[in-house]
């Protein structure tokens, strides 16, 4: 299977960089896999999963926290707000968050407060799907 | 009384010391820190970009491409979002930055429009107390443990603001770290999203989904995230590249007077020993 260039980038470090065969990630409109070759595509990534199908055919999963995709033939690059290898998110850290989240979410005093808690939520949510999931 | 003069050097190196140790000190701890918060500013440079041409390529390219923040509005406050540091201590490193945002405040005043603003740093927020400006929020001690939610949390309230129509305009006055020895203030243009290229007319290739204007307005919150993300970081950096420079001075300084004192001291020493010698000299003189 050919193989094309993937960048999975954060403000804090560069995430992931090297060849892989195939990544899957989750739009706002649906899944979307990208292979080699792809037409030139961007859109907007809510958080969710992103599935990637190395080199040599072994497959990881890591969750998102929202960002966009960028896709050209040859290379494409995920801009990620964090993002984690499903394997090292934190558990108990991501319930704490939820929970926080939550109690957050009753508390909000404006619309803002809210949206805020409810993104929060979201997060900590996709984080603790994503941790127990060997498939997409 | 030479005596007592020796005395009085004595206590002031011993203060100087003390105070040498402690710049000393904290020269050490600045330029660790320095370390970090540069490795952190270099870090945030490829998703940046990365994001920054990503935005001018669906601007460029979509055909009668439109969005509310790349144009000027006419009314709406304008926003300033000051960055300086936690601490003192630092030369003229949160000075110069308040001198560069109080120019512009004046500025903006004078053409009529209402300034609101946001400070970073305890130190911005202290020189803004007094000051009968709106503010609209305050971020202290967030410089050295930033992270992208904080910068994403005060981001969504900025895209919030202006999407009620409150804000024309967001300026961001932070302090970019040219080099370890040099730091410079400076002001940025966030919203309208300055210098995106536009050609219109040519059919872009790209798919964008669900449209090229949803993309590039769910790019914003996460753009305005980005450059405070950035410009915290290197503020930081700034502060702390200040600050070791600072305390290097200061240490030398003291040095500088260590030297001068003990010169002073030993000549002190000298003049009460000759004129000991001299004393039982011209005594032993007298008994003969």
């Amino acid at each position: 299977m050919s193989i094309f260039r993937l960048r999975i980038i954060t403000p804090e470090k560069v995430f992931f960089e090297g060849a892989v065969q195939r990544v899957i990630v989750r739009t706002s409109e649906g899944d979307l896999g990208i292979l080699a070759k792809h037409e030139k595509y961007v859109a907007a990534l809510p958080s969710g999963p992103v599935k990637i199908t190395m080199e040599d055919g072994t497959e990881r999963i890591a969750a998102l926290s929202g960002g966009a995709v960028k896709v050209s033939p040859d290379h494409t690059a995920i801009l990620a707000n964090a993002v984690e290898w499903a394997e090292d998110i934190d558990i108990d850290w991501a319930k704490r968050s939820e929970e926080d989240a939550r109690r957050r979410k009753e508390n909000s005093q404006n619309q803002e407060d809210l949206k805020y808690a409810e993104l929060k939520l979201q997060r900590a949510l996709n984080r603790l799907r994503v941790s127990s999931m060997k498939d997409l | 009384m030479a005596g007592a003069n020796m005395k009085a050097i004595k206590r002031r190196i011993k203060s100087v010391e003390s105070t040498m140790q402690i710049t000393k000190a904290m020269e050490l701890v600045a330029s660790s820190k320095l370390r970090h918060a540069k490795e952190r500013a270099e870090q945030a440079v490829p998703f940046f970009n990365l994001l920054y041409e990503t935005m001018s390529e669906v601007a460029s390219e979509a055909v009668g491409f439109h969005s509310a923040y790349t144009e000027l509005r006419e009314d709406g406050a304008a926003l300033l979002i000051v960055m300086a540091g936690d601490r003192g201590l630092a030369g003229g490193f949160n000075v110069n930055v308040f001198r560069l945002a109080d120019k512009r405040i004046r500025e903006l005043e004078a053409q009529g429009r209402e300034v609101i603003l946001m400070t970073v740093g305890k130190k911005a927020s202290e020189h803004y107390a007094k000051a009968e400006n709106r503010i609209l929020g305050t971020f202290d001690n967030v410089a050295e443990k930033m992270t992208t939610y904080t910068a994403l949390h005060m981001a969504e309230h900025i895209v919030h603001l202006f999407d009620q129509g409150h804000l024309a305009l967001v300026e961001v006055f932070f302090t970019n770290m040219v080099s370890p020895l040099s730091q410079e203030a400076r002001q940025m243009q966030v919203i309208p999203v300055p210098n995106l290229e536009r050609n219109p007319g040519v059919q872009s290739l790209t798919h964008y989904e669900p449209s090229p204007e949803a993309v590039f307005n769910s790019l914003i919150p996460q753009y305005l995230a980005g450059i405070l993300y950035c410009t915290v970081v290197d503020t930081y950096a700034s502060e702390q590249a200040a600050r070791r420079m600072a305390m290097e001075n200061a240490t030398d300084n003291a040095q500088e007077m260590i030297d001068d004192l003990s010169l002073k001291y030993n000549r002190a020493r000298q003049a009460s020993i000759t004129q000991e010698l001299t004393e039982i000299v011209s005594g032993a003189n007298a008994q003969e």
